[in-house]
């Protein structure tokens, strides 16, 4: 079996008196789309938050290629090769294709002037890569559509060297066809084989249909996780449902 | 269908499409009908040798506080202590020149008494700054506890040392001192020579009448220049618009949002003392009212430049057009006399309002209309 990329060994958080997350375990593969999965308030915004370096943990471990790590800053965990689509995208509406994709990373010539030509060339480059043909760079973010912005956010982070994709609920907000063009990009991006994507959703279809292993969080715990093969597909709907049967759901629901 | 693509919806704009869909055009188009205006209701007055001077000399005054208060405000605040930091800094510079430097330090030249009252007003700045980040308060209510605080400090200073809230008859640094000339002299002197040369600018004897722009003109294009080049061309340019659009997305990218805002409050305390340093080299005199409302001026002329109040956009060329445009209005009353000068009030409240609505409108078509 391939080689871990990252490794996330009983990671746990507390909001002062909350505990948001109580002794997480994750491991991710180069190559793999992992599912995350888990119901609202689970905890797998604040895990992901700290595999970003936005929060630190309260206590755990997190180990890239077996080197123990500490993220102080979002800074120190994009440099270790941790790349993060937040729901929220971290884009300025306002600001161009190309400011955006370049924003904090400037490419600088002399004088500190920024080099426009081909700063433009590279973003729309990037984005072709992974299937979006963006005719202006120079368009202001707040006029694309929201599966090109999703692009936008995963190009900007494969080419600043992620090698560990962390996409939060990237097809919550989109219509059917935007969904669709979401996860061709997951897969082209899981086709290159060198990185490993984190992939957050509530949508069971979305997560069968390119995850190659699950993860499952309910009340900041894992409760189930394991590659596709090893689970049936009955249980992920469980899982999902944050250990509930579905057939007691139904009971619940018919009481009312 | 499989052969459309997505970009192929983005039409192909024109030159001429591209460029009335520029932010800058609404401000330019005012501009124009302004400089007409005046230019037909003054029989020209209004731009012969003397008008020109005349104008410019409050467009640059207008120009060098409403780039400070664009950017800041390009970045996503506000800073109404301007014009009370103007009159701390003019206050500051006269009485050194006056009473000498603080702590017996001996007699002022104009460059010691500028730069101690540089380094006096970027730490102001920088406070403000830092207590607009580290509070989380609006920098509407922080600066405007500085706008209160700072004219009073400037009141109870002239009170308590000079024992009169003016500062007049001072001599005239210019002839002793290369900075006083720099700050308060005449530039650009070729202009009116050229003028003269080819036949113009005579006064009632024949001889050449006016002889350069004040100093203050070159102070605005340099730091306009400055403004429009890091805004549009560098790395900070691009963290200045991200701080005011999104903070938190700039943030997550790695962007000094904090560092990017105490910077710009610095810089608004850089323009405002640029103001006063022009006036009392210039002028050779100080007063504790200076620069009152300025702020609000800088703000207005911001916005009709086509700043957004929301921050993250705004262009310094609009800044300048904007400037332009209530400058001429400002000294309108010189070249019409039967015109009441309060008009001035009543046009720039209504120009205002109609460039909130024109940026409100750019900004719903950029962001999909939310
Ligand atoms: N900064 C914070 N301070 C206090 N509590 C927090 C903070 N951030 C998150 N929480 C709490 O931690 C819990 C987990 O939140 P989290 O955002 O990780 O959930 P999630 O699994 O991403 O949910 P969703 O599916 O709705 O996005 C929630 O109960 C939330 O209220
Ligand atoms: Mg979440």
């Amino acid at each position: 079996m391939a080689k871990s990329y990252m490794q996330v060994k009983g990671l746990v958080k507390r909001f002062g008196p909350f505990t948001a997350l109580n002794g997480v375990d994750l491991e991710v593969f180069p190559g793999e789309v992992h599912a995350l999965l888990g119901d609202n308030g689970a905890g797998k915004s604040t895990l992901i938050k700290i595999l970003a370096g936005v929060h630190q943990p309260t206590s755990g471990r997190i180990f890239i290629e077996d080197d123990e790590v500490q993220f102080r800053s979002p800074r120190d965990a994009s440099a270790a090769g941790i790349g993060t689509v937040y729901q929220d995208l971290a884009l300025n509406q306002l600001m161009s294709v190309t400011r955006n994709f370049f924003m904090g990373r400037e490419l600088k010539g002399r004088l500190g002037v920024l080099r426009t030509k081909e700063m433009d060339k590279i973003a729309h480059d990037e984005m072709l890569k992974i299937g979006i043909d963006i005719s202006d760079p120079r368009q202001a973010v707040g006029t694309m559509s929201g599966g090109q912005r999703q692009t936008l956010a995963i190009a900007r982070a494969i080419y600043f060297g992620a090698k560990v994709l962390i996409l939060d609920e990237p097809t919550s907000a989109l219509g059917q066809r935007q969904q669709m063009e979401v996860l061709k990009t997951m897969m082209r991006v899981r086709a290159r084989g060198d990185i490993a994507i984190i992939f957050i959703t509530h949508n069971e279809i979305h997560s069968n249909l390119v995850a190659d292993r699950f993860t499952f969080l309910a009340l900041g715990q894992v409760i189930g996780a394991g590659t596709k093969t090893e689970l049936a597909g009955e249980d992920i709907r469980r899982l999902m449902a944050g250990g509930a049967e579905m057939k007691d759901l139904a009971h619940e629901l018919a009481a009312i | 269908m499989a052969d459309r693509s997505e970009s192929d919806r983005l039409k192909q704009e024109s030159w001429y499409q591209k460029t009335i869909r520029r932010p800058e055009i609404g401000s330019f188009v005012v501009m124009i009908v302004v400089i007409i205006a005046l230019a037909l209701a003054s029989d020209g007055q209004a731009f012969n040798a003397l008008g020109l001077k005349n104008n410019i000399a409050i467009i640059a005054q207008f120009g060098i506080i409403a780039t400070g208060a664009a950017l800041l405000m390009i970045a996503g605040e506000f800073d109404l202590s301007i014009g009370s930091m103007i009159g701390f800094a003019g206050m500051s510079m006269a009485m050194m020149m006056k009473w000498g430097l603080p702590f017996g330090l001996g007699e002022a030249t104009p460059f010691t008494a500028f730069l101690i009252t540089l380094c006096m007003t970027l730490f102001l700045g920088w406070m403000i700054g830092n207590i607009v980040v580290r509070s989380g308060l609006s920098s509407f209510i922080v600066t405007l506890a500085f706008l209160f605080v700072l004219r009073g400090t400037t009141e109870v200073a002239f009170r308590l040392i000079n024992k009169s809230t003016q500062i007049s008859g001072l001599p005239d640094f210019k002839e002793t001192s290369w900075f006083a000339e720099l700050m308060g002299g005449e530039v650009f002197g070729w202009f009116y020579d050229l003028w003269f040369e080819f036949g113009g600018n005579l006064n009632r004897k024949g001889e050449q009448w006016v002889s350069g722009f004040d100093a203050r003109f070159m102070w605005w294009i340099i730091i306009a220049g400055a403004a429009y080049f890091i805004l549009s061309r560098t790395q900070l340019g691009n963290w200045i618009y991200a701080t005011g659009d999104d903070k938190e997305a700039a943030r997550a990218n790695g962007v000094p949002v904090n560092k990017v805002k105490i910077g710009l409050f610095m810089f608004t305390a850089f323009c405002a003392t640029m103001f006063a340093a022009c006036q009392v080299f210039d002028t050779n005199t100080s007063d504790a009212a200076k620069g009152n409302l300025k702020e609000l001026e800088a703000i207005a002329i911001a916005v009709v430049g086509g700043t957004l109040m929301t921050g993250g956009f705004g262009s310094v060329i609009g800044v300048v057009f904007g400037a332009v445009t209530v400058g001429l209005v400002a000294n309108a009353v010189f070249f019409i006399p039967w015109i009441d000068g309060s008009w001035f009030r009543v046009f720039v409240g209504t120009v205002l309002l109609a460039a909130v609505f024109a940026n409100e409108r750019i900004r719903k078509r950029i962001t999909g209309g939310i």
